[in-house]
């Protein structure tokens, strides 16, 4: 009787859970283009790397094309820039949104860095044109490499950490890069000795580590709003160890070629509007005050009158 | 970048699997292989101890006084579909706030829940399916209550106890790799670093290690199993595991 | 208590949060449906074909409980990791992954399930002169049943738990709200995810229970 029962009430929790799955499941709202004459051309797919400000960004470039009429198809966001030039390369994906440092040390790993955006952009350009892809201009928003310590740490630039055995925390990443890990133990760069290395997941466990004492200095992004939050400062690169960090729109040459000029001006446009400032903002509205990424973007286009 | 004095952190891509295997740092050097093996063997083994402290005792209780037979079941299918990376992840930023560091207290309470329910389920079966007619016979000859749980019930059962560590420790193992995305190292750092790196000798190196622990444990504790178990009770547990 | 709770900006579950994005959450729990339900059918399928490998030839049996005994150990994160190479951030790779996990307990449940049918009742089968197709379908199938259910309700359980790890390839259903609040230290869909991962999980289960308990009416007797 009372196992029955029990069974009756867990089956209709099944049906209620299945219903509710699969009813009213996808209402997709194609607002498409109000007015004038839409631009033609094939299904534009962007996807966006697993972490918030990219994938708010990749949110701002798709809702942004999305209202001026193109045909935009938008993939969960997934993987890093790894699986986001692979997808480049074997046409899965038409439009990519990269940090341009970070599209050099995966394209071109051999050449030597820059902190100036125009120097990294004749090194990827061609890059990118060998597996059949454009590089548009880039932003003036950077999202740089930062070594972010405590605040009250003794240490105003990077230099500074030298013999100081600090606990160091980053990314599995970033013990592999010349711009990062073996740049700052390397005797000709910065030669620091870390007194612990640890690896630790890109981020807000950055922060929590860091906040915990558990490392003393940790690799992250200075665009990390809990930077400003927490009261952590960012060592100065004083020997120029990092690269250029503009965000960049990288398409596919043919899918640009089949909408000509006006796909390239408008994408122009947009990356001309966002400041380093924007992304801060973003990332504060996704990871601190827990918004999703898709209403910040939508709200953000509209405030900047994009859209 | 080989001239680069790199502290045993990173490994260059081109290194074959075989390359890496054959060469001895990978494994004595102070975050090689070895190391690391010990690591995750103490966490597991630790994990193991409490799960068993917990889960026989429990079981066996309950079983002895026929209580709980649904809450059994539904406790072991609740803790089997815990996402064990969700509890960490959740209890990683509690530790670090309440300065306890992050290892090894979220990893070892998540992999303790993870061990509960396979001990737990199979020392409940084997009390409460212990033959009844030795038990009623070992009544009728004036053992205590405890005697009757001691020395038949759990003695009978034991088989399928052990049984159930074994799959629990199977499970430890091939889990526990997950700590080294939180904060943690052990044997997970290869396969965290392969992909996080995008090396393949890594990341398969690492997969073939954490795959290799996982089935010596489960080959081991069998034979472990047959060593211990006296000869009637390993028949017994034969024609137990078909009922169950 | 209640006012404490609000005024926290991230307490375990945001109500307001769990209204706003119940589309996504209604996807996400879909997605791991499918995952889930498709990748328990080709594991059955599959292991229905090894199974009979394992019982008809002795040297079988071994090779597929080691085969499939050392695919079940590869942590679900490098397997994933493995596969991405060559079959991308689809739902395709999660698939193959999962559907390899659910090779042992199947493969192992149905051959049990097929060692318990006793000699005399095959004999009996054979005595009334059924073709061996027509008793395996007919007598032993239904025998090997109770296991066979165990086995399927063990492995979409343990599938259940598995899928929310394929959220690091972008797939995995609900395992992608858990991601998301991992990486933004953001818990209301952390709870959300892994609390209705564990429902599914317990639903599922029961449905197949009633299923198994619904097609096997001669198991109730003697049940205890």
């Amino acid at each position: 009787m009372k196992k029955s029962s029990l069974l009756a009430i867990v089956l209709a929790v099944v049906v209620a859970i299945l219903l509710a799955a699969t009813a009213c499941g996808d209402d997709d709202d194609d607002s498409g283009a109000d007015g004038g004459a839409a631009p033609e051309g094939p299904t534009i797919t962007i996807r966006g790397q697993d972490f918030s400000e990219a994938e708010t960004i990749a949110e701002v470039y798709a809702q942004y094309l999305q209202a001026k009429g193109y045909d935009i198809e938008i993939l969960t966001a997934a993987g890093f820039r790894a699986e986001a030039v692979d997808g480049i390369r074997n046409g899965d994906l038409d439009l990519i949104v990269d940090y341009i440092g970070g599209s050099q040390t995966e394209l071109r790993p051999d050449e030597d860095t820059s902190a100036s955006p125009d120097d990294v952009i004749s090194v990827i350009t061609p890059a990118y044109e060998e597996i059949g892809a454009t590089v548009l201009d880039y932003s003036p928003a950077v999202d740089g490499d930062a070594l972010v310590v405590r605040g009250d740490a003794d240490a105003e630039k990077i230099s500074d950490l030298v013999g100081k055995n600090f606990a160091f925390g980053a990314s599995a990443q970033c013990y592999e890069r010349p711009q990062c890990f073996i740049g700052y133990t390397a005797p000709d760069v910065y030669g620091i000795e870390f007194g612990e290395e640890k690896t630790i997941e890109f981020g807000p466990l950055l922060g929590e580590a860091l906040k915990a004492e558990e490392v003393d200095a940790v690799v992250w992004n200075t665009t990390a709003p809990q930077i400003e939050a927490e009261g952590f400062k960012v060592l100065e690169d004083d020997k120029g160890l990092h690269p250029a960090q503009n965000i960049a729109p990288i398409i596919n040459t043919e899918t640009l070629d089949a909408y000509g000029d006006t796909l390239s001006s408008d994408l122009n446009a947009l990356s001309a509007a966002i400041s380093t400032e924007d992304l801060l903002q973003w990332n504060t509205e996704t990871d601190i005050n827990k918004r999703e990424s898709d209403d910040v973007a939508a709200e953000w286009l509209e405030a900047e009158s994009l859209t | 970048m080989s001239g680069i004095q790199v502290q045993g952190s990173a490994v260059s891509r081109d290194v074959g699997l075989w390359e890496w295997f054959s060469n001895p740092e990978t494994w004595t050097s102070e975050r090689g292989i070895l190391p690391s093996l010990l690591d995750t063997l103490t966490l597991c083994a630790g994990v193991m101890v409490v799960a068993i402290m917990i889960a026989v005792p429990l079981g066996a209780s309950l079983a002895h006084k026929r209580k709980g037979e649904i809450t059994a079941t539904g406790v072991v299918n609740i803790g089997r579909a815990l996402p064990t990376f969700a509890v960490a992840g959740l209890l990683v930023p509690i530790s670090l706030r309440q300065g306890w560091g992050f290892e090894p207290w979220p990893i070892f309470i998540a992999l303790t829940l993870l061990a509960i329910p396979p001990i737990y389920l199979n020392t409940y079966t084997a009390v409460r399916q212990s033959n009844s007619g030795a038990v009623e016979a070992a009544r009728a000859m004036g053992f205590s209550e405890r005697d009757v749980l001691f020395r038949v019930e759990l003695a009978l059962g034991a088989g399928l106890i052990l049984a159930g560590i074994r799959i629990a420790a199977v499970q430890v193992v091939a889990t526990e790799p997950i700590r080294a995305y939180l904060g943690g190292d052990g044997l997970g750092r290869y396969v965290r670093d392969g992909l996080g790196q995008n090396n393949q000798t890594l990341l398969i190196g690492g997969a073939i290690l954490v795959a290799g622990l996982a089935t010596a444990t489960g080959l081991l504790m069998g034979l472990g199993e047959r060593l211990v178990l006296p000869e009637g009770v390993r028949r017994l547990r034969v024609s137990q595991s078909r009922t169950v | 208590m209640i006012p404490e709770i609000l005024a926290n900006r991230n307490p375990l579950l945001r109500w307001d949060w769990v209204v706003n994005e119940w589309d996504q959450i209604q996807e996400a729990l879909l997605q791991h449906l499918q995952l889930t339900f498709l990748s328990v059918l080709y594991g059955l399928l599959l292991s229905a074909v090894l199974a009979a490998f394992a019982l008809r030839y002795r040297w079988a049996l071994s090779t597929v409980t080691a085969t499939t005994g050392f695919l079940y150990t590869i942590p679900s994160v490098a397997l994933f990791g493995l596969l991405v190479p060559y079959t991308g951030l689809s739902a395709r790779t999660a698939i193959i992954a999962l559907t390899s996990y659910t090779l042992l307990i199947l493969v192992t449940n149905i051959v049990a399930g097929f060692r318990s049918v006793p000699a005399s009742v095959i004999e009996a089968a054979n005595g009334m002169g059924l073709s061996p197709r027509r008793r395996v379908l007919t007598v032993e199938l239904p025998l090997a049943l109770p296991y066979i259910i165990t086995g399927l309700r063990i492995a979409t359980v343990t599938t259940v738990g598995l899928v929310t790890v394929a959220a690091i390839i972008g797939q995995g259903g609900l395992g992608r709200l858990i991601l998301d609040g991992l990486r933004r230290a953001f818990w209301t869909p952390m709870t959300v995810g892994a609390s209705l991962s564990v429902l599914l999980a317990l639903a599922l289960d029961l449905l197949i229970f009633g299923a198994g308990a619904a097609a096997t009416p001669w198991t109730r007797r003697v049940r205890r």
